[in-house]
């Protein structure tokens, strides 16, 4: 072996691998994240709408059929259903911290409305119940989607661009620890240039022995931050970001052996290219 | 022999041939001028006193340096026009033997004399014995399975003859080879490549020490060549 096993450079190279691999697990697990949450928003905000119907003016639940009837004839409405009166003290339990009682209580009765294509136009609609009961308001989440599917979107372009980021840091870090191992073996290199030796054997002599160390490197990495990820506290079904934030079999796959292999596959060509390159310099 | 054509001869078969060369470090002048031709199978001796050149010399001939100006023709051909395979090749064709050894600390005495091998792309199984002859040659037998820092200057420098020649090459340089021991082993080192030359190899051994030189007299046909500022001659004959 023209490498030595020892030295600083071969643990240097692995520890660089290491943490790199370490770093791009944790932002493959952050760009899976983001990406089931921009779904999960997309998917919960779209295709649904509300319509709001004031307590405070005349009889709730005549307005409440008056509404469904109007929604049964509107084109776009696939389905619409109230509430029921458990429901909705449900959805404001967190505030009343369940001692309320919501017939105490000038809540507004919500109807959910399932839209099928575009959706109705929203202003006939309003324009509709306007004419047909009062204090009756339809929202189709305009207001929200748009921002939040905006932030989902930023949301993954920020993971996607993290990834990018940590993929160069490794190029530029396994090119510096490739360069540091061929400048502390500057005196083998120049002793095997001297009896003969071609590039060509040199770097056979180096690159495997570099590529190797910081596949090992990165495995241990990937496979530390999978572990890690793992022992995280899981996130409570009640708030509904379990599965959002799971990365799911893929990510796992990707994240404890397309990680690595990826990082092998950098760190070779890397140091192919920084191996060439010092050597051309060295010479 | 004027002093700018030591050695010179006309007759077209010289293994080495300097003519006019000059070659300097940044400003300074280190060689100035020098013409010598060397043939194949001759021995000889480079000296001249500490700062005089004799390692630039050297570093020309195994392709280290290239001249500043002046005609250089090595194994008949112009080195100058020869990319890094051609350098890599030509280099094997040559044994050299450094002052300071340059043997690889992490490799055993076997591995480092077969390194050569492993750089020329033949297989080390298939020259095993060779390998095992030259360590047998070298009186390092007992001593093969051995890392360099475990190694006594001497058996440093015998390692690294055997190096030298595991390729069969055409000329050996040896730097200074006995710079780093002691008279007795200097003077084994130098039968060793007087040996080496009586076998078609030509020799040429750079050194300052005028009492190894006096020794090889009496045991072989040897030219001596001298260097001082920078300006090669052929020295006296009593030496």
């Amino acid at each position: 072996m023209i490498l030595p096993r020892t030295g600083w450079t071969a643990p240097l190279t692995a520890l660089i691998a290491a943490a790199m691999a370490f770093l791009a697990v944790l932002t493959v697990a952050a760009s899976f994240a983001a990406g089931n949450l921009a779904d999960a928003w997309r998917t919960d905000l779209a295709g649904v709408a509300t319509v709001r119907i004031s307590a405070l003016e005349g009889d709730v639940e005549d307005r409440v059929k008056a509404v469904l009837e109007v929604l049964r004839t509107t084109p776009g409405v696939k389905e619409a259903r109230a509430l029921s009166d458990a429901e909705q003290a449900a959805l404001i339990a967190p505030w009343l911290g369940g001692e309320g009682d919501l017939a105490d209580l000038p809540a507004p009765r919500l109807i959910d409305v399932t839209i099928q294509g575009a959706g109705p136009d929203s202003e006939a609609l309003q324009g509709r119940l306007d004419l047909t009961v009062s204090g009756a308001i339809y929202d189709d989440h305009a207001t929200w989607r748009g921002p939040l599917a905006a932030a989902a979107n930023a949301l993954e372009r920020v993971a996607l661009a993290a990834t990018v980021l940590v993929l160069l840091t490794t190029i530029a870090m396994v090119a510096f620890a490739a360069r540091a191992t061929l400048i502390a073996n500057r005196e083998t290199i120049k002793t095997v240039r001297l009896i003969g030796g071609e590039e060509q054997f040199l770097v056979q002599a180096f690159v495997p022995a570099l590529a190797m160390r910081a596949a090992l490197g990165g495995l241990a990495g990937a496979l530390l931050a999978c572990l890690i990820l793992l022992l995280l506290p899981e996130v409570d079904g009640e708030i509904g970001l379990g599965d959002v934030l799971s990365p799911g079999w893929t990510g796992w796959l990707v994240m404890a052996v397309g990680v690595p292999a990826l990082g092998a596959l950098v760190a070779w060509l890397t140091a192919r290219w920084a191996v060439g390159a010092m050597l051309r310099q060295l010479q | 022999m004027s002093r700018r054509s030591a050695n010179r001869q006309k007759s077209g078969q010289e293994l080495i041939r300097l003519e006019n060369v000059s070659f300097g470090y940044d400003d300074r002048s280190t060689l100035d001028d020098v013409s010598v031709d060397i043939e194949p199978g001759s021995f000889h001796f480079l000296t001249g006193p500490s700062g005089s050149g004799k390692t630039t010399l050297m570093k020309l001939l195994y392709l280290e340096h290239r001249p500043n100006t002046g005609a250089f023709s090595l194994f008949g051909q112009d080195p100058a026009g020869l990319d890094a395979s051609g350098v890599a090749r030509t280099r094997r064709r040559i044994g050299v033997v450094f002052q300071e050894f340059r043997l690889l600390d992490h490799m055993n005495v076997i591995d480092n004399i077969a390194l050569p091998l492993r750089a020329a792309d033949v297989s080390v199984a298939d020259q095993g014995e060779d390998v095992m002859e030259l360590v047998r040659w070298v009186g390092l037998e007992d001593r093969a399975g051995a890392f360099p820092p475990q190694l006594s200057a001497g058996e440093k420098q015998r390692a690294a003859i055997a190096r030298a020649v595991i390729n069969s090459p055409e000329l050996i340089l040896a730097d200074e080879p006995t710079g780093n021991i002691d008279p007795e082993m200097g003077g084994r080192i130098l039968r060793l490549l007087i040996e080496l030359n009586r076998l078609g190899k030509t020799v040429l051994l750079a050194t300052h020490d005028m009492g190894l030189i006096r020794t090889a007299k009496s045991l072989v046909e040897a030219h001596v060549l001298r260097l001082a500022d920078g300006q090669l001659s052929r020295a006296a004959a009593a030496l």
